[in-house]
């Protein structure tokens, strides 16, 4: 302990988060912890523990540890004689986490166990807490003075994405540009400086000048957080709630007649059962809101809570059938039964023997939004790969979204007898989902502007997916070698066939004599040739691969030919399958001699006699 | 100058806009075609006349309710069509010629002028306008009238995706003594049922009370989502009426339909709605300054060096990590998004108290039992419901939206049926879909020490609360931004010299609240603020600050080259403001974005290669 006392003292300067890693076997001195914690309150050091064994959270009244770990990992280490120092150091932790954390100190000592778990996720996005200081109002001789804080609001993403240019990854190389014109045949354009702007009204549209709409709008004359009243609390409805964030509201710093003002408004609402209705503007450039504000009372601090409720243009009013007075779709008393028994099944309570203490085993508030652990495995991944492609999800990652494995044993049953007495009958199929970058996609490819098919990204989004979706039924232009795979692994394919149209697309391409083809076609190719091993079909590779040597000759090629033997496409040998009779040596001399910048139709003509043969033996 | 200016607007920030990056309006933009809406109105002279001591006659009432949905589509959905047709009118006006069938608006948006014109016929001066322009017979026949309607939906060109005629009438048994009419009536009824053109009965009081049964029962067509088993009661107020037709007025759309996973291969489809969405200014058009026509906004992406139009394959997407380029094609930033394919999971059940109140990130929103997909899936739905309720239990759900959507925990909270006096639906059955926080979304807070207060102070507090009550309502604020600017608006569009003030509902009443309140605002602050204690005293030195700060913020933002090599070799730039290094990459022209950290990394960029 003395060195990590040492420790700690030493490294505070430079750091501002310390992790401790120990097994608490070594002595330590109590009598310089005061100084410790005070230290480290003053320095504003963030401390975390890291202990081979978990501590509990006995006399805490805050929440016991991470609920689901700790439970788990309860059971993996019985207290298998802790030494007497251990237990002490386990005192002082306590002390230390609890001085330093009034609320849940606990939450930041972990076991090895969990620790393992917790630094392969990626830390939480701090923020620092903003105070947005302002005045409650109660009619116009009342205030408050208040301080709010943001407590809740959906975190997004600190980065976006910038657009670089693909080939030199520039940012600088993309440019943008905007530019307005008139809705006729010509598609006239017009400068910016003549544009005004207008709104929509129905039917018309209304010039409205940005000067204009700046002096008629409503004008918020300043912050503001001023009651408009009080209401029973059960005439705020939970799904009601409106906005983006959820604001705690406390009384102003060091200013103890505020904070004595709002608790008495604080405890009143909260033994009345009633609610404050809130006007609430954050400065007076923002639009204002009507929300609700609430008691909070807790043991370190009682605030209220703000939430935006919603205007009456927010609402939709929709209707929707009754399920009560409609007799075809009333269960059966067997049926509610059984969903009755998949609920008590499901239960993500875990109660004691005694149904008095009850604690959550699926706290959802306590898990890491899987969107940026992933986001950040993907980014580290190709930070050190730029290459290849994305990793795939961390499995620990997707069983955190998943039901606890209890559970799911529990509900089969149920399950099964939910099955067995709901008739469920699939009855139409879902409409294909089509994106706009599909579509998008397609046009650009056989659109005359085409630039370079991208040939790389072809070649690794073949995916299973494509294979349920069932609606390739030939080979087309636009993604040829895709298609062919869709198509040759459909049942009762026929090879031949499929094979036949790809190579006709691949003559296509080629007729055309234009590079960003040519690359199109060797993806074709050199997708044909994995497939014709895959499922040994090599004779048909390899009698296209001969007779498009014949045709490229014929047609000065050369180039496409070079491009091809770059790439190490060959005639499928016998190493690679069975079927083939070609041997290495003979696929590389088929490359080199069929060179067409080595001249002469007369090679070629060697090269079909010296293959022609073999293929009866296949 | 002027996109200067915007930048400042958010400036303290942190804090940014109240706009969700994301407007989910997800279904509301798949576009499937326009909704249309017929106001079939009863103009005989029954409608005319008060009854008991009515504020209106059925008519005003009507007509007062139209202009308010024509109001309302103008600012939700301006894009629907809208038509108005009376029947029973001395005149005629309308394709075929039929007697006693009046077109005063065919099918098309709803505009300024109309609503202009419908005004004409409010209260008692439009009663005699009325019977001037239109006058009334009795002597009409309402299949005729049905069929003039049908003949509107199919002059319009528009694809039209929903079609409906809302019938206004307080005349429950219209061709008791002719059986053919009757019968011409039910057969247009039918007709229309079969081309899919829902017909509603907007029934209002009449003495002796309506009876469905005498003659529309056969006639009217609910959509077959929209039955409630029961019909509801004559409209007697305005307010009821409004309720009525507002629960029509626009189609439910579902953002998306779904399927419910309860186990592995047990599934059962729902639709997903919004019941409460933002509502937002709709976004200005540009017009072309000499013919106020709207111009076409074109956006091209071009290589800088070869000035060649660049295709969303000749982009990919980065991010800078230290010092480290990271570069993704743009279906790998997708895939990275990508979980699971779109539905909702079930993970397991809680009790529903134990959902917090202030666990909220995003509006919540609705699933109904979808039959198209899976059949058997609103039985099952309903058992689901009823055992919920019955439980007090809610559903734990991982839900995936769409397909590069990352999932989300939600709380299906059941919610039962609910009907008012009327019988109209104020709360439809279905379960609400709560958002959950993950930890990433919880933020910490520096608190204040409590010092609570005795139980004199909470005693007085309660009196001033007591007297402050009132019944929220949800509908009951209008957002004051929205209306003044539709009110500006309409004011320019009809030419009117000054636009009609919005009143603020969101303002306290300062005044009433300080009546009912009386001395017990002063005796509550004697029990708690010291004598001398002002609660005011700092903020208003604060407001000053405020208003000077336009010109005291430009000098303080400047910070010297060296000043800033030093903080990027340090790595201390992070301690600077948003606005500050925001003045600080415009004056090296470096384009840095709008988030801190993209603004901390063009700058080291920048000062590592010098």
């Amino acid at each position: 302990m003395d060195l990590l006392q040492k420790e700690t003292v030493g490294k505070k300067y430079e750091k501002r988060h310390i992790e401790v890693f120990t097994d608490l076997s070594s002595p330590f001195s109590e009598d310089q912890l005061e100084i410790i914690i005070a230290n480290l309150k003053k320095t504003g050091i963030s401390l975390q523990f890291f202990l081979p064994f978990p501590v509990d959270d006995e006399e805490g009244s805050g929440d016991t540890g991470d609920g689901q770990h700790s439970d788990m990992y309860r059971n993996s280490f019985p207290r298998k004689g802790l030494t007497e120092q251990q237990k002490e150091g386990i005192c002082m932790v306590r002390k230390l986490m609890f001085a330093l954390e009034e609320e849940g100190g606990l939450d930041e000592i972990y076991t090895f166990r969990e620790s393992l778990e917790r630094l392969s996720m990626f830390k939480k996005i701090e923020r620092k807490p903003m105070p947005w200081p302002c005045q409650l109002t109660i009619g116009s001789n009342l205030s408050i003075r208040i301080v709010a804080y943001k407590s809740l609001m959906e975190e997004k993403l600190k980065k976006s994405w910038t657009l670089v240019d693909a080939k030199t990854l520039k940012k600088e190389d993309v440019q943008k540009e905007t530019v307005y014109c008139l809705n006729d045949d010509d598609e006239t354009e017009v400068p910016k400086d003549d544009l005004v702007q207008g709104f929509r009204y129905g039917s018309d549209i209304v010039p409205f000048s940005k000067v204009d709409e700046e002096q008629m709008k409503y004008k918020t004359e300043a912050k503001c957080f001023s009651v408009l009243g009080f209401s029973r609390s059960s005439q705020i409805q939970r799904h009601h709630y409106m906005g983006n964030q959820v604001l705690k509201v406390f009384a102003a710093k060091d200013d103890e007649a505020a904070a004595v003002a709002l608790s008495a408004l604080i405890h009143a609402l909260d033994e009345l059962d009633v609610v404050a209705i809130v006007r609430y503007a954050y400065d007076r450039r923002s639009n204002p809101q009507v929300g609700v504000a609430f008691p909070c009372i807790k043991d370190a601090y009682e605030c209220l809570i703000y939430v935006q409720l919603p205007y009456m243009e927010d609402l939709r009013q929709y209707m929707f059938s009754s399920l009560k007075n409609n007799k075809k779709y009333t269960p059966t008393e067997d049926q509610l039964s059984a969903v009755d028994s998949l609920i008590d099944s499901m239960s993500l309570i875990y109660e004691d023997d005694d149904g008095e203490t009850t604690e959550d085993i699926f706290k959802t508030s306590k898990i890491p939004n899987p969107q940026f652990q992933r986001l950040y495995q993907c980014l580290q991944y190709k930070a050190f790969h730029p290459d290849k492609p994305l990793p795939s999800i961390e499995q620990h990652l997707l069983e955190m979204l998943e039901t606890p494995q209890e559970v799911r044993e529990r509900c089969q049953a149920p399950l099964e007898k939910i099955k067995a007495l709901f008739p469920l009958k699939v009855a139409g199929k879902k409409k294909e989902q089509k994106t706009a970058q599909d579509i998008f996609k397609d046009n650009n490819e056989d659109g005359p502007g085409t630039k370079k098919a991208n040939a790389e990204n072809e070649e690794g989004s073949f995916s299973i997916a494509n294979l349920a979706e069932g609606n390739v039924t030939a080979v087309g232009s636009i993604n040829p070698a895709e298609n062919f795979c869709v198509l040759v692994r459909q049942k009762n394919a026929n090879f031949k066939e499929v094979s036949q149209q790809l190579v006709n697309r691949i003559e296509q391409f080629l007729e055309t004599k234009g590079l960003q083809y040519y690359m199109k076609s060797i993806n074709c190719i050199r997708v044909f040739r994995e497939e014709a091993i895959k499922l040994s079909e090599v004779q048909c590779f390899n009698d296209f691969l001969q007779a498009l040597k014949e045709k490229v000759e014929d047609k000065t090629l050369a180039d496409f030919w070079e491009i091809l033997i770059q790439d190490g496409i060959s005639l499928i040998t016998k190493d690679e399958a069975k079927g083939s009779s070609v041997t290495s040596d003979e696929a590389k001399k088929e490359l080199l001699r069929s060179n067409p910048s080595s001249d002469t139709d007369f090679c070629g003509l060697d090269q079909v006699t010296t293959f022609v043969p073999q293929f009866p033996l296949l | 100058m002027s996109e200067w200016m915007s930048y400042y607007k958010n400036e303290e920030d942190e804090e940014e806009e109240e706009y969700p990056e994301e407007v989910e309006t997800g279904g509301e933009y798949k576009y499937a075609g326009r909704d249309s809406l017929i106001f079939l109105v009863d103009a005989s002279k029954d409608m005319f006349e008060y009854y008991d001591d009515d504020e209106w006659t059925p008519f005003d009432m009507t007509i007062q309710c139209i202009r308010s949905v024509y109001t309302n589509k103008i600012i939700s959905s301006d894009r629907d069509l809208l038509s108005v047709v009376f029947y029973g009118t001395e005149k005629h006006k309308n394709s075929v010629d039929f007697k006693h069938v009046y077109v005063l608006q065919e099918l098309d948006n709803p505009g300024a002028k109309r609503v202009l014109e419908l005004d004409k016929y409010k209260g008692d001066q439009g009663k005699v306008l009325f019977r001037e322009s239109f006058g009334h017979n009795a002597d009409y026949s309402l299949g005729e009238a049905l069929w003039a309607c049908c003949n509107l939906f199919s002059d319009v060109q528009l694809k039209m995706s929903h079609k409906r005629i809302m019938l206004f009438t307080n005349e429950d048994n219209p061709h008791g003594h002719d059986s053919t009419k009757a019968k011409l009536a039910r057969t247009k009824a039918a007709d229309l049922r079969e081309t899919g053109i829902f017909l509603d009965l907007m029934h209002l009081k009449k003495p002796g009370g309506f009876d469905i049964s005498l003659f529309y029962r056969d006639i009217i067509n609910t959509a077959e989502d929209e039955d409630l088993g029961v019909h509801t009661d004559a409209s007697s107020k305005l307010e009821d009426l409004m309720k009525k037709v507002r629960a029509k007025e626009t189609k439910k759309r579902a953002l998306v339909r779904l399927n419910f996973h309860l186990g592995k291969d047990l599934s059962l489809t729902v639709g997903v709605y919004s019941l409460v969405q933002k509502a937002f200014k709709p976004s200005p058009v540009k017009l072309y300054r000499e013919t106020n026509e709207p111009v076409k906004t074109k956006t091209r992406t071009f290589n800088r060096e070869t000035g060649s139009l660049l295709l969303p394959s000749d982009t990919k997407k980065a991010q800078t990590y230290g010092n480290r380029q990271i570069v993704l094609e743009k279906e790998e930033v997708e895939e990275v998004k990508r979980f699971d394919s779109p539905g909702l999971v079930l993970i397991g059940f809680k009790p529903l108290v134990m959902l917090k109140q202030h666990h909220y990130i995003k509006p919540s929103q609705f699933i109904y039992p979808e039959e198209s997909f899976i059949s058997g899936s609103t039985t099952l739905f309903n058992a689901l419901l009823t055992k919920c309720l019955d439980k007090e239990v809610m559903a734990l759900c991982r839900y995936t939206r769409c397909r590069n959507t990352p999932p989300r925990f939600v709380a299906l909270v059941p919610q039962e049926e609910e009907l008012d006096e009327q019988k109209v639906q104020t709360a439809p059955p279905g379960f609400h879909l709560i958002f959950l926080p993950y930890a990433d979304d919880k933020r910490k807070i520096d608190f204040t020490e409590k010092v609570p207060a005795n139980d004199e102070q909470v005693d007085k507090m309660k009196e001033i609360i007591q007297k402050l009550r009132f019944k929220y309502r949800n509908d009951s604020f209008e957002n004051p931004v929205l209306q003044q600017h539709f009110r500006n608006l309409e004011a320019l569009a009809l030419d009117l010299i000054e636009p009609e003030q919005a009143e603020d509902l969101t303002q306290p009443k300062v005044e009433a609240m300080n009546h009912r309140l009386g001395d017990l605002v002063e005796q509550f602050k004697q029990l708690v603020y010291p004598p001398d204690y002002n609660p005011e005293g700092k903020a208003m030195k604060r407001k000053q600050g405020e208003g000077a700060g336009q010109t005291e913020k430009k000098p303080r933002m400047e910070v010297s080259k060296d000043e800033l090599r030093s903080h990027v070799q340090k790595g201390t730039l992070g301690k600077f403001t948003v606005p500050v290094l925001k003045e600080a990459c415009r004056v090296y022209g470096l384009k840095g974005g709008g988030k801190k950290q993209e603004l901390l990394d063009a700058l080291t960029e920048y000062f590592s290669k010098f």
